[in-house]
C-alpha cells in the first residue's frame, strides 16, 4: 500500500503491537528461561525474567531419563509421512471436488466433512478397538493412518478445495487444447499453482501430527516408541512429581526448531499464499 | 463383550485393515509376556521393577517379558480405561485410591488370596489390616495396597522463627499442639513474612478429599461407613468447615482461592502432604521439621492415602499375573519396594527398618508419623462412583470459598447435591 | 504455462486411455464427461477409504454404544435401546453444560476471529519489523499445551502476574480462575491467544492478495479508512472468513486440555463444556454408554452449525457465485 503512514499513526501501531504482544511472549519466555533455572527458582514469586544462574544440567537430564533421540526421531519422522501423505490424499481430492464434474460429487464431499466434525475423544475407542483387533497396538500406524486419511486430514482437502475453485476456469480449456489428461492438468499445472495452498496444508498437518497428544499416550506404551508430547509428561521424580526444569528443558527443544522452520519460510508461504491463492 | 468385538473385527476385516494387520495369538501355551500399568515414569521406580522382573524371569522361564507401562498421572484412568474397553486389558494395574472402591466392588479384578496365602514365605498375615481395609470386598483381597503413605505436617522452620511464631516443636514438646495453635502460629508466619501459613497440598480449592486431613480430626466423615448417609451437613462437618473458613478467610492462615505457594520452594510456613514427598527437601536451602498433624476437637488421629496393585481378570494370563505380584510383593521385595513407598507389612514398620530407606527422616518422625499414623489411619474420603461424587463434591463446595459464605447452607447444597449418587 | 507433450499426458492418465487425437470407435462411449467421472471418483477415493474407516465405521460404533449401558470395569454391555436417550433429556446437568458450551463457543470465535483480523491488518502495514511480531505471535502454535497452560495457571492465580500487571496501573483485578464469568473468560482468553497465530497467518495472506489499486480507487473517491475495510477488505477476503470461522466453530466444541488443566469444569460446572463433561461421563465415571449418547449429540450440533455455515457462503463469499 503506501509507505507514508504519519509518524504518529506509526508509533501507535507499534505501541499497539508491542502491548499485545506481551500475552504471546511472556508464557514462552518464562518456558525457555525456567528451563535453566534451578528448580526451586521455577516457580519463585514475582518471576524473575532472566535466570541467575544458567545451568544445563536439566538438559542432560532430558537424554540421560529418556530416550530422547529416538523419541525426537520418532515425532519427526510420523510428522513427515503424514505431512507428505496428508498433501497427496488433500489435493487430490480438493482438486476433484473442486474442478472435476463427477455423479455423487457433492454427496461424497458432505460425506468426507463429517470427519471435520468430529473431537477425537469421541472416537478413540472404536478407533482403538479397530487397531487392537489388527495387532497394531504399540506400533505407529494408528498415529500415521488416522491423520493422513481420516478426520484430520479432511481439513486439510476442505482447504485445498477452497483453493482450487478459486483459480480460473481458462485453466482446463488450455489444458485440453494441449490434450492433457485430468492426472495430468492436474499434476503439471494445478498442482505448482497451488504451492501456496500446500504450504498451509502442510503447516497445519505438520504442527497437528507434531503436537498429538491423547493419540500417542492411548495408542504406544514402548518408552522407545513415544513421541515427544508423550515423552514430556514422563519426567517425573520419585513421587509422581513432574521435574519441573527438565520437562521445561524438553518442551523448549520441542518448540524452538518448529518455531525456526516457521521463521525461515513464513516470508514464502505468506507471500506466496496471497500472490496466487485470492485474486479471483 | 464378545459379540461386539467380533463384530469389530469382521468389519474391520471386511474393509480390508486386517491385511496389514500382524500380532499375536492369544492363550497360546509357549512363554507369555506380561505387562503392568503404573503412573510412576521414574527412572529409579522402574529399575528397581525392572530388576525384580528379571529376578522372576530367572526362576520362571514360562515369562519371557515382563514390561512396565508408565502413563501420565493426569490421564492415568482415561488410557487404562481405553485399553480394558478396547479389548487390550493390562496383566496387572496400579490402581489410584479413590478408583479402588470402583475396581474392587465392579469384579474387574481377580481375588488374590489363595495365591498369596499358598506362595511360600509370603506371610500374608502380615498385611496390616488398616491398610488393606479398601482392598477388600465379601473377604476376599483385590489389590494389594503397596504404598500406604500417611499424612503429616512439613514445616519450614526459618520462616516460622522469622515470625517468631511458636514451632510446631516446642508445642508438641508443650502438649499443646492442636488445631487452634497451629493457625495461630501459620497466620503469624503469613501476616509478618508475607509468605503463605498452612497449605494443604493438591488441595488447591478442587481436591476437596485432602481437606479430610482436618476435618478427621473433628470426627467428620464425608459419608457414612456404608456409604450411604452423606456426612457433609452432620454437625462434626459444620464445626470443621466453620472453623477452617475462618482460618482461611479471617485468621489468613491458609493462601485463599486462586493463590498457590510451594512449600518445597520456600514459599510456606507449613504443609500437609504425604510423607513421600520428603525427597523433595533433599537440597532444600531452609530447614525443615516433619510432624504429626495436630489434634483436633476428637483429639489425635491420622490420615493415609493409597496405591495399590491388582490383576486384571480379563488379562491373557491372570494366574501368572498374580503369580508375579505374589513375587513382586512378598517381604524380601516388600522391602526394597518400602525405600519409595511405604509398604502394608507389619515387620516391615519399625523406625530402624524404615530409617534405612528414608535416610532424610529421623527416626522418631518415622514412628509417629508412618508408623502410628499407618496403624490408626482414616483413609482419604471413597465410594464406589468416587469419580461422579467427588465432581459432584467439588462444585457444590465452590460457593464456599468465599469470605461471606453461609456455612451450614453450602453443606446441606453438598448433601442434597450428593444424595441421589450415594443412593445409586 | 508449461508446454505439454501428448506423450507425457498419456503416460499421466490414471487409466490407459485412447490418445488425445486417435480417433476410435470407442471413442463416442469414451466421453470427456465418463472420463471425468472416473477420474474424481479415483481422486477422491483415498479420502472417501480413510473417512469410511476412521471416520463413519467408528461413528457408528459410538451411536451402536450409544444404545448400550456399558460399564468397562463391570465388563457390562446390555443393550438398553434408547434409554440413554431418554436420560439424556432428563438429565438434570445438561442445561447448564450447553449454556456453558454456547457462552465459550461463541466468545471463543468471535474473539479468536477479531484478534486474528486485527492482528493481521496491523501486521499488513508495511512497517519495519513485522516479520519479527509475526513470529512472535505464531510462537505460542509451537508451545507444548501443557507448559503454555501451566505458565498461564500461574499467571492467573488471585497473586499471579495478570494481576500483578493490573495492580501497577491501579486496577484490582478479580480472582479469575474462581470466578464463574472470569473463569470462563480466562480460559477462552488463553485458547485464544494459543491459536491465533494460524488464524492471523491465513489473514494476513488474504490482504496480501487484495489488489492495491482498489484502494487508490477508493482514496480518489474519498473513501474513509473504515469503508475501505468494510467495502473492500472484508468482501474480497471472504473466503478466507469462512475457512477460519469454520475451523475455529470447530475447533471450540473440541476444546478440551485447557479446561482439564485450569478449572477442571469449575467453578461449580460453569466451565464444563459438552466436550469435558462427555469425556467425565466415559472415562471417569466409567459410563461409556451414556457418553457416547453425549458424543452422539456433540456431533449433531457441530453438523447443524457447519451446514447452516456452509449454507450461508453465497450469501456472503465473495468468490462462490
Amino acid at each position: 500500500m503506501n509507505n507514508r503512514l504519519p509518524l504518529r499513526a506509526r508509533v501507535a501501531i507499534y505501541g499497539l503491537i508491542c502491548l499485545l504482544a506481551i500475552p504471546f511472549v511472556f508464557p514462552t519466555w518464562w518456558m525457555v528461561t525456567s528451563s535453566f533455572k534451578p528448580v526451586s527458582d521455577i516457580f519463585a514469586f514475582p518471576p524473575s525474567l532472566i535466570p541467575t544462574e544458567l545451568s544445563f544440567s536439566a538438559y542432560r537430564r532430558v537424554f540421560e531419563l529418556q530416550p530422547f533421540a529416538q523419541q525426537y526421531l520418532n515425532s519427526a519422522y510420523i510428522a513427515a509421512v503424514v505431512t507428505v501423505g496428508t498433501l497427496a490424499v488433500s489435493s487430490l481430492a480438493g482438486y476433484a471436488f473442486a474442478r472435476i464434474r463427477f455423479r455423487g460429487q457433492h454427496a461424497l464431499f458432505l460425506v468426507v466433512l463429517v470427519g471435520l466434525l468430529i473431537p477425537s475423544e469421541v472416537t478413540i475407542v472404536p478407533l482403538f478397538q479397530m487397531f487392537n483387533s489388527v495387532g497394531m497396538i504399540d506400533t505407529h500406524w494408528p498415529l500415521i493412518l488416522v491423520p493422513t486419511l481420516g478426520a484430520p486430514s479432511v481439513l486439510a482437502t476442505f482447504i485445498m478445495r477452497q483453493f482450487f475453485i478459486t483459480l480460473p476456469g481458462e485453466l482446463e480449456e488450455a489444458a485440453r487444447v494441449d490434450g492433457l489428461g485430468r492426472l495430468a492438468t492436474f499434476w503439471r499445472i494445478a498442482l505448482p499453482l497451488a504451492r501456496p495452498a500446500l504450504g498451509a496444508v502442510a503447516i497445519f498437518t505438520f504442527l497437528h501430527s507434531w503436537n498429538l497428544y491423547l493419540e500417542p499416550i492411548v495408542f504406544l506404551s514402548t518408552p522407545e516408541k513415544f513421541t515427544l508430547p508423550q515423552a514430556l509428561t514422563q519426567f517425573v521424580d520419585a513421587y509422581g512429581g513432574p521435574m519441573w526444569d527438565v520437562q521445561l528443558s524438553a518442551a523448549s527443544m520441542t518448540a524452538l526448531p518448529v518455531l525456526v522452520v516457521f521463521v525461515i519460510a513464513q516470508r514464502q508461504f505468506i507471500e506466496g499464499l496471497a500472490h496466487t491463492g485470492l485474486k479471483g | 463383550m464378545r459379540k461386539r468385538l467380533t463384530a469389530v473385527v469382521a468389519l474391520a476385516a471386511m474393509l480390508g485393515l486386517s491385511a496389514c494387520g500382524g500380532g499375536d495369538s492369544a492363550g497360546s501355551d509357549g512363554p507369555v509376556s506380561l505387562r503392568m500399568t503404573t503412573w510412576s515414569a521414574n527412572e529409579a521406580h522402574l529399575k528397581l521393577f525392572n530388576d525384580i522382573a528379571a529376578e522372576y524371569q530367572s526362576s520362571h522361564p514360562n515369562v519371557a517379558k515382563i514390561t512396565f507401562d508408565p502413563i501420565p498421572f493426569e490421564s492415568y484412568t482415561t488410557t487404562l480405561t481405553t485399553q480394558i474397553a478396547g479389548g487390550n486389558p493390562p496383566d496387572l494395574a496400579w490402581v489410584l485410591e479413590n478408583a479402588a472402591p470402583d475396581f474392587v466392588s465392579s469384579g474387574a479384578l481377580l481375588p488374590l488370596d489363595e495365591t498369596l496365602r499358598k506362595t511360600d514365605g509370603y506371610g500374608f498375615d502380615e498385611l496390616a489390616p488398616a491398610a488393606t481395609k479398601l482392598w477388600q470386598a465379601d473377604g476376599k483381597l483385590y489389590g494389594y495396597p503397596f504404598s500406604t503413605s500417611p499424612f503429616g505436617i512439613f514445616v519450614n522452620t526459618d520462616l516460622v522463627k522469622a515470625a517468631g511464631a511458636k514451632s510446631p516443636a516446642e508445642l508438641i514438646a508443650a502438649n499443646a499442639w492442636t488445631w487452634e495453635n497451629a493457625v495461630t502460629t501459620a497466620s503469624a508466619v503469613a501476616a509478618r513474612t508475607g509468605k503463605a501459613g498452612l497449605v494443604v497440598r493438591d488441595f488447591d480449592y478442587k481436591g476437596w478429599d485432602n481437606l479430610s486431613t482436618i476435618w478427621t480430626g473433628w470426627g467428620a466423615q464425608a459419608w457414612s461407613a456404608d456409604g450411604k448417609t452423606c456426612g457433609f451437613n452432620a454437625h462434626e462437618m459444620v464445626d470443621a468447615m466453620t472453623f477452617l473458613h475462618q482460618a482461611i478467610f479471617t485468621a489468613k492462615a491458609l493462601p485463599g482461592p486462586g493463590t498457590a505457594a510451594d512449600f518445597f520452594a520456600g514459599e510456606a510456613g507449613m504443609t500437609i502432604t504425604q510423607i513421600s514427598r520428603a525427597s523433595l527437601l533433599d537440597k532444600q536451602k531452609f530447614g525443615w521439621d516433619l510432624v504429626p498433624l495436630p489434634a483436633g476437637p476428637k483429639g489425635n488421629y491420622s490420615v493415609i492415602g493409597q496405591g495399590g496393585m491388582g490383576v486384571l481378570k480379563k488379562g491373557k494370563h491372570a494366574a501368572v499375573a498374580a503369580d508375579f505380584l505374589a513375587f513382586l510383593t512378598n517381604p524380601a521385595n516388600s522391602a526394597k519396594l518400602a525405600q519409595f513407598f511405604p509398604p502394608p507389612r507389619t515387620p516391615l514398620l519399625t523406625a530402624a527398618t524404615l530409617a534405612k530407606t528414608n535416610p532424610l527422616l529421623k527416626p522418631e518422625q518415622l514412628q509417629s508419623v508412618v508408623i502410628d499414623g499407618i496403624a490408626n489411619g482414616v483413609v482419604k474420603p471413597n465410594h464406589t462412583g468416587q469419580a461422579e461424587l467427588s465432581q459432584a463434591v467439588r462444585s457444590a463446595l465452590d460457593p464456599m470459598w468465599k469470605a461471606d459464605a453461609d456455612v451450614r447452607g453450602v453443606l446441606d447444597g453438598v448433601c442434597s447435591a450428593i444424595n441421589p449418587l450415594l443412593a445409586k | 504455462m508449461p508446454v505439454l507433450t501428448d506423450n507425457v499426458a498419456g503416460r499421466a492418465e490414471p487409466r490407459p486411455a485412447p490418445g488425445g487425437t486417435a480417433a476410435s470407435p470407442r471413442r463416442r462411449w469414451w466421453t470427456s464427461r465418463r472420463r471425468d467421472q472416473l477420474a474424481g471418483l479415483l481422486f477422491v477415493t483415498p479420502q472417501l477409504v480413510g473417512t469410511a474407516l476412521f471416520v463413519l465405521l467408528p461413528l457408528g460404533l459410538v451411536v451402536w454404544y450409544s444404545l448400550h449401558e456399558w460399564n468397562v470395569l463391570a465388563d457390562t454391555f446390555d443393550f438398553v435401546g434408547t434409554d440413554n436417550y431418554r436420560e439424556l433429556v432428563d438429565d438434570p446437568k445438561l442445561p447448564g453444560v450447553l449454556r456453558s458450551t454456547l457462552f465459550f463457543s461463541v466468545g471463543l470465535v468471535v474473539f479468536n476471529l477479531a484478534l486474528a483480523l486485527l492482528l493481521a491488518v496491523l501486521l499488513n502495514q508495511r512497517l519495519r519489523g513485522t516479520v519479527v511480531f509475526r513470529t512472535l505471535f505464531f510462537s505460542p502454535v509451537v508451545v507444548s499445551l501443557v507448559a503454555w497452560t501451566i505458565v498461564w495457571g500461574f499467571l492467573l492465580q488471585d497473586n499471579g502476574g495478570v494481576n500483578g500487571v493490573a495492580g501497577a496501573v491501579g486496577l484490582d483485578g478479580p480472582n479469575w480462575l474462581r470466578g464463574e464469568w472470569t473463569a470462563l473468560l480466562s480460559v477462552i482468553v488463553v485458547q485464544v491467544v494459543k491459536n491465533v497465530g494460524l488464524n492471523m497467518v491465513l489473514f494476513l495472506a488474504a490482504l496480501q492478495g487484495v489488489p492495491a489499486e482498489l484502494y487508490e480507487a477508493a482514496r480518489v473517491e474519498g473513501a474513509s479508512r473504515w469503508t475501505q475495510f468494510r467495502r473492500i477488505t472484508v468482501p474480497l477476503i471472504s473466503p478466507t472468513i469462512l475457512l477460519t470461522s469454520i475451523i475455529t466453530v470447530v475447533g471450540a466444541l473440541q476444546v478440551f486440555a485447557q479446561i482439564a488443566v485450569l478449572t477442571q469444569g469449575g467453578p461449580g460446572t460453569s466451565t464444563t463444556v459438552l466436550v469435558y463433561y462427555l469425556y467425565q461421563q466415559a472415562f471417569q465415571f466409567h459410563q461409556f454408554g451414556y457418553g457416547s449418547t453425549l458424543s452422539v449429540l456433540l456431533f449433531l450440533i457441530v453438523l447443524t452449525l457447519t451446514v447452516v455455515q456452509w449454507r450461508m457462503r453465497r450469501k456472503w463469499v465473495f468468490h462462490e457465485q
